[in-house]
């Protein structure tokens, strides 16, 4: 005999699918709903169910839009410069960078990385479109905004090699000391590489 | 450098272990299997962040423990003086449940003066030599056994040489991934490139590591090794990396053993560029055999005297002699490296040496700041010694100063 009761245990198991919820917090999860106002488990049914049916990608960024939208508002807004684009994993990273409120040119969204061990190639994640995407003559520089992480260097070095030949400045976000840093206390990697890449004062 | 202050706590035998160590020699007497070792394998922990015997750090930690303690913790305390710097290590090796599954997992960390440290950065802060009489695995053993004992040497002397390690081997398990699939469901084998100049980048680094350190020890070790044989043997240390940087790419492989080559001139830049090429000349081959064909992973090290390779052909007797010779420079070079002598870990070895080479064993013991020194059998010392130095005994799991 079960002591849980498939229902339960179903969305628990749906739960722990998700990344950063190990078993312990789905069933915490799982339990709260069974607890809480019948309204509460119904609107997220109703987000969830919304989340996929109603939103769809930028036809030319990759990014997230509102279904119907074809191209997203960055995409298409003329205020934005089209002679940089900013190569991001995730279309989170895409938020991350707007809130600094100083990039003004346009995005592309890999959704991904290279990874081998997940078998993940460069025909799995959009970087054929970005290829197509220079062809416009427009893009000057693309900036990669990838993780510095093994897959996130692997995926900007490969990305380098393609766009450098077509005439366009590849350029990769700064790494080093994050601001408000003790020297003291930063890692010997992230020191090396702040004084490897380190700017001449203007 | 030494040791002032150990703490063990559930490390294997020992449930608590609190023990001061004076600035000298101290031989720790008592039977077989009474803890002796443990100790040793405790202080060579701080200076490898592993077990110095191959077997899984797992073992570590007190087996006594109930195994239903959701988390057992076995922890490593110590003080220690380089110089004239006192430095608090504390490392803890953390058995816990990983997930609801029943898995258990092992999670080590460290803490230097208070401050949780990765290991890549803790490295070289103890440094310690051990002469155990499995490292004849080094001689005997297949290749991966000798370059683990570079690395082992290499992550305390040279610095970044753990990190470069580390993210070599990552980017060589992404290469092989990726080779798998191009032979299972084939495309365009340019996407290797990304991985040969990460694999370049770190490869380089550990190359020449390689090169720098086993030119020093061959030329330390020369010396000891002329003494212990009274100048009738002539060691040598015969580098050969499964990507060389000295040959030029057609395929010619090991020079003669009378004429070693000398690699030290090469540049790291240089060494990165051709290794690099060396990779993307391998793509179709190394397609074909799903994995890496060059590079350190597969590297290999000849310790040859009289130009006989000791591995195939060394008598015991040679094999031991050769061991002493490396591991006294290997003593040596840290203290050339770094300024301070490590802590020298003998387990049982005296056993197995003759007068002359015991006696040499105990000059190097008077050389250093501090040694640990495990034996089941006093006469093996010369009485002038043992006066000389702290002899305290073992007896099942408790240390008492004799």
């Amino acid at each position: 005999m079960r002591a849980i009761p498939d229902p339960v245990q179903n969305l628990i198991d749906a739960f722990s699918r998700l990344p950063g919820i190990g078993p312990k917090s789905a069933s915490r999860l799982a339990f709260f709903l069974l607890k809480a106002p019948e309204a509460l488990s119904s609107d997220l049914a109703e987000a969830l169910e919304a989340l996929k049916s109603e939103t769809s990608q930028c036809q030319r960024c990759f990014n997230i839009t509102v279904k119907g939208v074809e191209i997203c508002d960055i995409c298409a807004s003329s205020e934005r410069s089209d002679e940089t684009i900013c190569v991001v994993e995730e279309p989170l990273d895409v938020l991350a960078i707007e809130r600094t409120g100083v990039y003004q040119g346009k995005y592309h969204v890999l959704m991904g990385v290279l990874s081998p061990i997940e078998g993940i190639g460069p025909d799995q994640i959009k970087i054929f479109p970005l290829l197509e995407r220079l062809k416009n003559g427009l893009t000057k520089e693309v900036i990669i905004a990838t993780n510095p992480s093994m897959e996130g260097d692997a995926t900007a070095l490969y990305l380098q090699q393609r766009i450098t030949p077509l005439g366009i400045k590849v350029s990769r976000l700064a790494r080093g000391l994050p601001v408000g840093g003790d020297i003291e206390y930063a890692d010997q990697g992230t020191l090396q590489r702040a004084l490897a890449y380190r700017q001449e004062m203007e | 450098m030494h040791l002032t202050h150990l703490s063990l706590t559930n490390f294997r035998i020992f449930s608590r272990l609190e023990l001061d160590f004076p600035k000298r020699v101290i031989l720790f007497h008592g039977s077989n299997a009474q803890g002796k070792t443990t100790v040793l394998e405790a202080v060579a922990f701080l200076a490898l962040f592993t077990s110095f015997s191959a077997s899984s750090d797992r073992q570590m930690i007190n087996f006594n423990l109930p195994e239903s303690d959701p988390v057992r913790v076995g922890r490593i305390v110590a003080d220690f003086q380089r110089g004239n710097k006192k430095q608090h290590l504390e490392t803890r090796l953390i058995l816990e449940q990983n997930g609801g599954d029943g898995n258990l997992r092992l999670r080590k960390e460290a803490l230097l003066n208070g401050v949780s440290r990765r290991f890549s950065e803790l490295y070289g802060q103890f440094n310690a030599v051990s002469f155990l009489p499995q490292m004849s695995k080094i001689i005997e053993g297949g290749p991966s056994e000798r370059r683990r004992y570079l690395d082992e040497v290499l992550c305390q002397v040279e610095p970044g040489y753990s990190r470069h390690l580390i993210r070599y081997n990552q980017a060589a398990t992404r290469r092989n991934a990726l080779l798998k699939q191009l032979a299972e469901y084939g495309g365009n084998p340019n996407q290797l490139e990304p991985w040969d100049v990460m694999l370049s980048e770190h490869g380089a680094f550990l190359i020449a590591g390689r090169i720098k350190l086993i030119n020093q020890l061959e030329t330390l070790a020369q010396q000891s090794h002329h003494n212990l044989t009274g100048g009738k043997e002539v060691f040598r240390i015969d580098y050969q990396p499964a990507f060389d940087p000295f040959v030029a790419e057609n395929g010619q492989l090991g020079l003669p053993v009378h004429n070693l080559a000398d690699r030290s001139p090469i540049e790291l830049p240089e060494i990165q560029k051709s290794f690099q090429t060396g990779l993307e000349k391998r793509h179709r081959y190394d397609i074909q055999r799903g994995s890496t064909s060059i590079g350190p992973h597969r590297d290999e090290m000849r310790l040859l005297t009289n130009q006989v390779d000791l591995s195939n052909y060394g008598s015991r007797g040679q094999t031991r002699t050769a061991l002493l010779s490396l591991k006294f420079a290997e003593v040596h070079l840290m203290h050339a490296r770094t300024g301070e002598w490590p802590v020298l870990l003998l387990d049982e070895v005296m056993a197995e040496l003759d007068p002359l080479r015991r006696h040499a064993l105990m000059s190097l013991l008077d050389t250093v700041e501090q040694a640990f020194v495990t034996t089941t059998d006093l006469d093996m010392f010369d009485p002038d010694f043992l006066g000389n130095h702290e002899i305290w005994k073992v007896h099942q799991g408790i240390v008492s100063e004799a």
